[in-house]
């Protein structure tokens, strides 16, 4: 059996070694009641790495998803009062117009993505900052529960977070395996100028991943605001790293054209394992990072598809 | 000296080397010939050291050895000058001759130049160039560029003791006659320094230049033919297993094209440093070729035409329509479809299957408010793989997986089958071998008889000559002469070669 050809099952393998292993060590962690807590509380997480999935797909990177939640947490938190469950829809359509704005730098103005989703980031880093007063801000609690408390309740033993993440999970899919967005993100993805030959517009599609992805960022940002019942500028810091962990080990390759939204859920489910179990040893929350940078390192310099790709620059 | 026997390679799904026995004698030019898929690049591959064999072995003066890799082979005499050009561009010649060797010529960690300079002025007499070695690669010709490999590999000559066996991958696919010619009197004149493994889809050069011919089919070594021992015809025969149709470019099926009509015409059109005032016509029925040298315009006007690039000065009418935006959403929108040379980059996207390569241009045709019908998709690919019989297990098959020349079927199919009836066409059988050319030009005569105009950039001036209505000569972005080709009366090379130097 050769490599190449177990390679598209290595994310799914991991995972299921990775929960043996941490249940041998802790008897607890396979109880369903810890396995539902543990899948909804890394929501948000997934969500974002949802979106960062179509920025990936097509080669690019969204370097922006954890700043633009950040700011959606201070946006939702201060025009919840006035706008009502409409705040959702600003939050949705800010995050849209964003990513759009970070896709019309990288395809007009041919800055590389990892640049363009830089400089937006900064931007709505300094937007947060701006509108919070640099303060955390709480929501009014009675507010939110009516509004959006269907988002992070329970029903039965089941998180209802869970059910978002399912059913945006499925809209993703349905995009990337049924639509003819879908196909065009591949096919940028897998070969961008046969794609532009074939009459693609490139452009056009490329602008809409990042759309996408700054959109679905706006969604974690608002759910986390939701679940904390509050925004600060800050308060999603450390999101960046394990989402694009996940969608990396889930197996999507940073050269894009292969992998997708079902391997960032299985990639996600890792990075979700991989947290637990740091608890359970006793990692730090101090180095917690540090792990996921090194998890980064070693998934991309195990799976990388080295006859793709000629030089590192 | 040089000997394989029984070497056998297989890759997952695939039989490439079947018990394979190759020789070399010392000071031989072996030519090796078969198509595409037949294995010429898997032995290759074996020979120089990328693949290591299944089964069988390798010696060299009837001693076995086994390499690991390219350079292993490399310290055994065995050197490969590259078919994709090996050079670093930006690099001088002395220095790319001794990539990777610059440690004879440091002294104290710096480079003596002058020491570098004298011994690549050696390597580069050994190929009869007179060229200073401190010139930058890019600015040579790509005859001398490939000379300047032959000389790279050639230091092998004083790193190594032994013979040497040098492989030469399509050495003169970019080359011109007269190139070609030198190139082989050199060869020739190096067989007293080395034996050489010669691989070309030209078989009359391959006969020209070989003192034996290996011809391989399916994997295994059909036969092997000493010099003069068969005809062009014979060879061909072994290597398709079939009587290769005399009448090569169906100019028997080549009807007048219907003149009362215009799909595209170009009236005065240019572009800065690339063409300038470019008027022409194309009819249904049409196959117009574009013929001239590298950089003369040719790629230009195809990608004018196809909206890839916006003309400065001129006009640009298709279908009595003036093209005020040149997109190639609008081109396609209007019937165009574009077949570019480079197939792997351009053509398909490796990573995709059939059906999606095939519906990529028309997804709008295969769509309900951006949700594709994917059972359409399938069908369409089902029908057009059994149409131009393209082999692949199904339509589920990873197009990057295809033979060349079932790639460029299912880029051919792609625009077929969307109903494109301006083609146009850049070096369509650009690496395909005999059998899938001659699809390729059945097709294009398909494609004439329901009344598609063809414009064409032709890999060779024979094929040029061979398929077209109308040639049409450019040479520094201007056109230079248009010669009708009806059945018959057609140019001579001679003719053509006349107006485009």
């Amino acid at each position: 059996m050769d490599i190449q050809r177990l390679k598209p099952h290595f994310p799914w393998i991991t995972l299921l070694v990775l929960v043996i292993f941490v249940g041998l060590n802790d008897p607890n962690f396979l109880k369903p009641a810890n396995l539902l807590s543990l899948a909804g509380d890394i929501v948000p997480l997934f969500i974002m790495a949802l979106g960062l999935t179509f920025a990936i797909y097509i080669g690019g990177i969204d370097l922006s998803a954890q700043s633009m939640a950040n700011m959606i947490t201070v946006v939702a938190s201060v025009y919840l009062a006035s706008l009502g469950i409409w705040v959702a829809l600003l939050c949705v359509a800010i995050g849209f117009a964003l990513g759009m704005l970070s896709g019309f730098i990288t395809t007009r103005l041919f800055v590389p993505s990892f640049i363009s989703t830089l400089a937006v980031g900064g931007l709505c880093f300094s937007m947060a900052q701006w509108l919070s007063g640099n303060r955390a801000l709480n929501m009014d609690a009675a507010e939110r529960d009516a509004l959006f408390g269907w988002m992070i309740g329970r029903t039965g033993i089941i998180p209802n977070e869970l059910f978002l993440a399912v059913a945006l999970l499925a809209i993703c899919l349905f995009i990337e395996r049924r639509t003819t967005l879908g196909r065009a993100l591949k096919a940028v993805g897998a070969g961008e100028l046969a794609a532009a030959a074939s009459g693609v517009n490139v452009a056009r599609f490329k602008m809409l991943a990042f759309a996408i992805s700054g959109a679905l960022a706006a969604v974690a940002g608002l759910l986390f605001a939701v679940k904390l019942s509050g925004g600060a500028p800050t308060i999603a810091n450390g999101f960046l790293l394990p989402a694009i962990v996940a969608v990396l080990v889930g197996g999507t390759p940073l050269t894009g054209g292969v992998g997708g939204v079902l391997n960032t859920a299985i990639g996600t489910l890792i990075v979700a394992v991989i947290r637990a179990s740091m608890l359970y040893f006793g990692v730090e929350a101090t180095q917690q990072q540090m792990v996921f940078g090194l998890v980064l390192i070693a998934a991309i310099a195990l799976t990388m598809d080295r006859s793709k790709l000629r030089t590192v620059k | 000296m040089y000997e394989l026997k029984a070497v056998d390679k297989k890759f997952p799904g695939v039989h490439a080397l079947k018990a394979v026995d190759f020789q070399v004698k010392r000071g031989e030019i072996v030519g090796l010939v078969g198509e595409n898929g037949a294995g010429k690049s898997t032995l290759m591959k074996v020979i120089y050291g990328a693949y290591q064999p299944d089964g069988g072995t390798i010696t060299i003066d009837g001693k076995t050895v086994r390499f690991q890799n390219p350079r292993q082979a490399m310290e055994k005499g065995i050197g490969m000058v590259f078919q994709e050009q090996s050079l670093i561009s930006n690099l001088t010649v002395m220095e790319n001759i001794f990539l990777g060797y610059e440690a004879q010529f440091v002294r104290l960690g710096v480079i003596n130049w002058k020491a570098m300079a004298e011994a690549a002025r050696k390597q580069l007499a050994k190929v009869k160039l007179d060229i200073d070695p401190a010139t930058v690669t890019a600015s040579l010709s790509f005859a001398q560029r490939q000379l300047v490999e032959l000389a790279k590999v050639l230091t092998l000559e004083e790193r190594v003791d032994g013979d040497l066996v040098i492989l030469l991958d399509e050495p003169t696919s970019v080359l011109a006659e007269d190139e070609v010619k030198m190139l082989f009197r050199i060869v020739r004149d190096l067989t007293a320094r080395a034996s050489f493994i010669f691989v070309s889809h030209r078989m009359d050069e391959v006969m020209e230049l070989s003192d034996r011919i290996y011809v391989m089919k399916d994997g295994a070594v059909v036969d092997v033919v000493n010099r003069g021992g068969a005809t062009v015809e014979q060879i061909q025969h072994k290597m398709v297993g079939r009587n290769v149709d005399r009448e090569y470019y169906r100019e028997q099926r080549q009807k007048p094209y219907d003149d009362s009509r215009q799909l595209v015409k170009l009236e005065d059109v240019g572009l800065p440093g690339r063409i300038s005032d470019i008027s022409l016509t194309l009819h249904p029925g049409e196959v117009l070729c574009l013929v001239g040298t590298e950089g003369s315009g040719r790629e230009a006007i195809l990608r004018t035409i196809y909206g890839m690039r916006t003309p400065v000065t001129g006009h640009v009418t298709m279908k009595g329509a003036r093209i005020e935006r040149f997109t190639p959403q609008a081109a396609v929108a209007k019937g165009v479809g574009y077949v570019p040379r480079e197939r792997k980059v351009e053509g398909i996207v490796a990573g995709m299957n059939v059906y999606e390569n095939m519906t990529l241009s028309q997804m709008g045709h295969f769509s309900n408010a951006g949700v594709l019908r994917v059972g359409e998709e399938r069908k369409l690919a089902r029908d057009w793989i059994g149409k131009l019989s393209i082999k692949a297990h199904s339509e589920y098959a990873d197009c990057g997986n295809l033979s060349g020349g079932n790639q460029q079927k299912v880029v051919l199919a792609k625009w077929r089958s969307g109903g494109s009836d301006i083609m146009l066409l850049d070096h369509p059988t650009r690496g395909l071998d005999i059998g899938a050319k001659e699809d390729v030009y059945e097709m294009i005569r398909d494609m004439c008889d329901d009344g598609v105009g063809v414009i064409l950039v032709a890999d060779t001036l024979e094929e040029a000559i061979g398929l077209s209505h109308t040639i049409i000569v450019l040479k520094d972005g201007r056109i230079q002469k248009r010669f009708d080709c009806e059945p018959g009366k057609k140019p001579s090379l001679y003719d053509l070669l006349h107006a485009m130097i």
